[in-house]
Parts: C-alpha cells; structure tokens; sequence
C-alpha cells in the first residue's frame, strides 16, 4: 500500500515538475503562468490586457494567412458549382427578377410611408457610422459562433455596432482591437436579440441555435391570429441596441397555427459565406423642417431671441433703479444730514452776527467816548485859543467848529 | 521512403510535423471541433497533444503547447489562458500516464485519455459557465468527448504510422 502511493507520487511528480529533453519549462510552471493569465484577464488586469491585444493583432493575421489554402479550395469549389448552375440560375433569376420589378414599386412607397411615420413617432434612425469591412477568419467554434473583420478602433469602430450582410442583420461587435474587431453572429447560444414577428406583430427574443438557425424565446403571444403565410422576422428596436426593422430571417408557420418556443427562425444569410460586410451605428435623425416651417421656427426664435433681450435689459435696468434707489436715500441721508448742518451752521452764524453787531457797537461806544476822551483832553489844552472872549475872536463853545478847533490845536479853520 | 529518410532537410521538416500540424490546426478557419454537423465533431489538438506527449513527448515542447493554447483561445474567443491550462492538464495526464506504463496497450490509453478529456472538459465546462456566463450546449459536448475518444484509435494508429514509416522512429508505438 504504501510502495503504491509512493509510485504514485513520483509518478505525478516526475510528470509535472520534470522538464522532459528539449523542454525549457516544467509542466507545472506553464500551468500556473496560465492560471495566473486567467486570473488576471478575469480582473480586467492592464499587462494582461495589452497582451492578449498583441496577441489578437498577431494570431488574426496569421490566422488568415494559414487558412488561405483552405479558403483558396472552398473558394474554387463554389466558383465551379455555381458555374455548373449557370444555366438553372439564370432562368431562375429572369423569373425572380420581373416578379420582383412588379413589387418593387409598391416597397418603394411602403418604405417612404414607413420612415414618414417612424419620423412621426420619433424612432427614425439613420446610419451615422458606416464602414465596409472584410471577414479576415471565420472560424465557427462551439464556444463563440464569431467572424474576426478587418476594421478595428482606427476605423472608428465601437462595441455594439450592428453588422449588416447585404442588409440583413448578422451580428453586432463584441470585441474592439486596433486594426481588427470580432463580430459575434446571431447565430450564437449567447446572442440574445429582440424580434418582432410580422405579421402579428409578435414580440419575442431571438437566441442563436445552429449554423443557419435561431430560435425563438420568451414570446409574449403564443397563438398567432389566423394566418397561414411564413413570417418576417425583423429587429423590434426594444432595448435599444439595434434599430427596429433590420430583416433577420423567416419562420414557416406550420398547420397547427402556433407558435411555441422551439420554432425555428431560418436566416436570411448563409453565415458560412460571408465575405464582405457593413458595420454600422444608428443614431436618431434630426428632424428635418421644410421651408414654412423653418421660418415659423426662426421667427419664433427671433421672438424668443428678443423676449430674452428685453428680460435682460429689464433686468438691467431693474438692478439700475435698485442702485439708484440706494444712491438716492443715500443722498438724502447726507441731505437731511447736510440741511441740520446748514440750520446749525446759520443759527451759529446769526449768533456770531449778533455777536459782531454788539461787538461793533460797542466798539463804536469805544470810539466815541475815546473821541470824546480825547477832546476833551485837547479841550483843556487848547479850549482857551478857540473860546470866544473879548480877546480872541474864537467860537461859541458847544459848537461843531469850536470842536473841530480843539482837536486842530487851537487852529481857525475857515469854512 | 529511404530517400526521404535520408534527406535531412526533409527528416528536420518532418520533425516538425506535429507542432505545425497543432498551430495549423488552432490557427487554421477549418475546425474539427466544430464542423456544422449536429452530430458530428471532435477536438483534433487533444488527440495530438495526448497522442504526442504520450509517445514522443521531445516532439511537442511544452511551451509551444502553452503558446498554441493561448493562441487557441484568441481565435475561439474563449478567455484567454483557458486552452492553454487544459492543454497542459492533458499533457501532465499523459506524463503521468507514461511514467507509470510498464507495457503500453492503446486500449489502455485510450481509457485514459477518455478519463482525462472528461475531467478537462467538466473544468471547461464549469469555467465558462459560471465564471465567464457563456452559455454551452451540453449535448455538443458529450457529442464532441464522444466523437474524440472514438477518433483517437484512428488519429494514434495514423500518427504511429507516420512516425514508424516516415519518420523512421521504431519505439513510437
């Protein structure tokens, strides 16, 4: 027993730790270095990241390369089947075709009323992003029913643009690398898309299922109204990820009328032959106005325009009266501040003037007594030249010339 | 067949075969693994990678299986890493497998190889869906397992062939 798991040990150990002749590595090495590039790839990691880029640039070219025989050979057997059915074609094709000129006229019209009332509902999408690429592998794996293209970020494509094979739908873009991007078909198991079934006007999601088959999921209506005719399977437009209408593929209503989870949906396109394809994003149209209209709006904006201008101004003038408003009581603080100045300063003044006028007066009384000091001063000094006396021919005391002699010392002024 | 094996340039090209044969088969847009029958596929790189480490493990380097399993997951679009690790699982099973044969049978090994593409393909399984949410038929799976232990008596007789007959390498088998 206990030689066995001895064995067994070195047995496991020499398998997975020896490195065998020529080899660099040992077996558990490179068996961790790819745990730990799961790991990390799981976690988004950066290093990780631009690795598996490099990696995709280089395999999906080599990839082509490697499968050019290949496709050589597949290439030059449907170049000899179909020239084989030339002739059945043609005569198949010439019947198709003066069937086909008949309806053509009358989808012209249903698809110009058709994008008339889209417009009207507003759900009308135009390509905005258009791109034509080629299908560089289309290897067609269990795990991802995928095409790699040759357009990549440069080109401008993004994750969740819409891949059109002559206008049906095949696929939308998962996978963003430089110069390459992957598309993953509808016919994929995880490729989930919202239908709509007409006529009927059914809502379901669409599941890939096999190469050239999709089926049905979760339809709201599973008895369908009396029609017995195959029925379109389109794009509904729900969640918003393709636009509504894009053609995908036909279910042949069988005799019981009914739908039920299992039917199948055939696609329009053979997936196996893809060669060419149109990447593209939808975006909303911007509504188009004719002539009336358009200068409707622009009058109305005009209107807008000024009703905006005379709010401005109204505003400026309004934040002007404010300030006015603000400069005018404060003037009149001043004012009222400058008026009791004023009364204060005049009731000052009449008092000062007052006060001048008593000084003056007194001033004058001053005068007067010291003029009067001052003849009589003089009066005594020389009041006996101008007194008239027998001697002295002089005037009459009292009067204005004997005052005037005294203050001229005692000289007779004539006249 | 003696000219061939006396040209060199030829015997070294030869040499080769396997690991070219493994890149083509990665790289190449013609997958046995899925074929676009309902009922009919199988994994041509397990067969080689068994097949080869088993009898003749100088002719594929680990690391170039490491290398094609990375690049195998690019083209699949599976995360990146996974076939390396299942490829590598299948080898250290075919390691451990040689180490313990003392008289080697393809009955033997092809039981084995069916234990471990079962296993592997279990861990696949489990790690695409519950880590990764890829949604897989399991009926596919069992169709491909089947289809690939049945296709192995072909592949290692045609492979022994190869090696005995053209290569010159009397101990492949």
């Amino acid at each position: 027993m206990e030689t066995s798991r001895d064995d067994f040990v070195i047995a496991l150990r020499s398998a997975f730790l020896k490195k065998g002749t020529q080899q660099r590595f040992s077996l558990l090495s490179l068996i961790f270095f790819s745990i730990i590039f799961l790991i990390l790839g799981s976690f988004n990691f950066k290093a990780i990241n631009y690795l598996e880029k490099t990696i995709k640039e280089i395999v999906y070219r080599s990839s082509f390369i490697v499968s050019g025989p290949e496709n050589f050979l597949e290439n030059s057997y449907l170049i000899v089947s179909s020239h084989l059915k030339l002739y059945e074609e043609n005569k198949k094709n010439v019947a198709e075709l003066s069937s086909l000129r008949r309806k053509d006229l009358s989808q012209k019209i249903n698809i110009l009323e058709n994008i008339k009332y889209k417009k009207l509902i507003d759900d009308y999408f135009i390509g905005d992003n258009e791109a034509v690429a080629k299908v560089l592998i289309d290897k067609q794996s269990p795990f991802l029913r995928s095409i790699i293209i040759n357009k990549g970020s440069k080109n401008n494509i993004e994750l969740g643009m819409v891949v059109l094979d002559e206008g049906y739908l095949i696929g939308k873009i998962v996978e963003v690398n430089f110069f390459t991007s992957r598309v993953l078909l509808i016919s994929d198991i995880n490729s989930k898309i919202p239908v709509s079934l007409q006529p009927g006007d059914i809502q379901g999601i669409m599941s890939g299922k096999d190469k050239q088959e999709g089926v049905l999921q979760y339809i709201r209506d599973k008895n369908l109204p009396e029609i017995n005719e195959e029925m379109q399977v389109l794009t509904s437009g729900a969640g918003g990820i393709f636009k509504s209408g894009i053609p995908i593929g036909i279910i042949e209503v069988g005799e019981d009328l009914e739908i039920n989870e299992n039917k199948m949906v055939k696609f329009h396109r053979d997936f196996s032959q893809l060669k060419y394809v149109k990447v593209v994003s939808y975006t909303k149209e911007k509504k188009v106005l004719d002539q009336s209209s358009k200068n409707e709006s622009e009058t109305l904006e005009n209107e807008i325009k000024d009703t905006n201008q005379q709010q401005e101004t109204l505003r400026i003038l309004i934040e002007q009266k404010k300030i006015a408003d603000e400069i005018r009581v404060k003037i009149q603080k001043e004012n009222d501040f400058l008026r009791n100045e004023r009364i204060g300063l005049k009731k000052e003044n009449d008092f000062l003037k007052n006060k001048v006028l008593t000084e003056k007066k007194i001033n004058q009384k001053n005068k007067i007594q010291d003029e009067e000091m001052k003849f009589l001063k003089m009066n005594l000094y020389y009041g006996h030249k101008c007194r008239k006396n027998f001697i002295n021919n002089g005037y009459k005391v009292g009067t204005a010339e004997y005052r005037k002699c005294v203050l001229n010392k005692g000289l007779k002024v004539n006249g | 067949m003696d000219k061939i094996k006396k040209n060199n340039i030829t015997q070294y090209i030869l040499k080769y075969i396997p690991i070219i044969l493994l890149f083509i088969s990665v790289l190449n847009e013609f997958d046995f693994n899925n074929l676009g029958l309902i009922y009919f596929s199988f994994n041509f790189s397990y067969i080689l990678i068994f097949y080869y480490s088993l009898k003749k493990s100088e002719s594929l380097g680990y690391i170039y299986i490491f290398i094609a399993g990375l690049f195998n997951d690019v083209v699949v679009g599976t995360p990146i890493g996974i076939s390396s690790l299942m490829y590598l699982l299948l080898c250290g099973a075919a390691a451990y497998l040689r180490n313990i044969t003392l008289r080697p049978s393809l009955i033997k090994d092809s039981i084995f190889f069916l234990i471990t593409i079962l296993i592997i393909n279990s861990l696949l399984f489990m790690y695409l869906n519950f880590v990764f949410n890829y949604e897989l038929n399991y009926f596919d799976q069992i169709i491909n397992i089947t289809y690939t232990y049945l296709l192995y008596f072909l592949f290692a007789k045609l492979f022994n062939f190869f090696e005995i007959n053209i290569l010159g390498n009397r101990h492949a088998g």
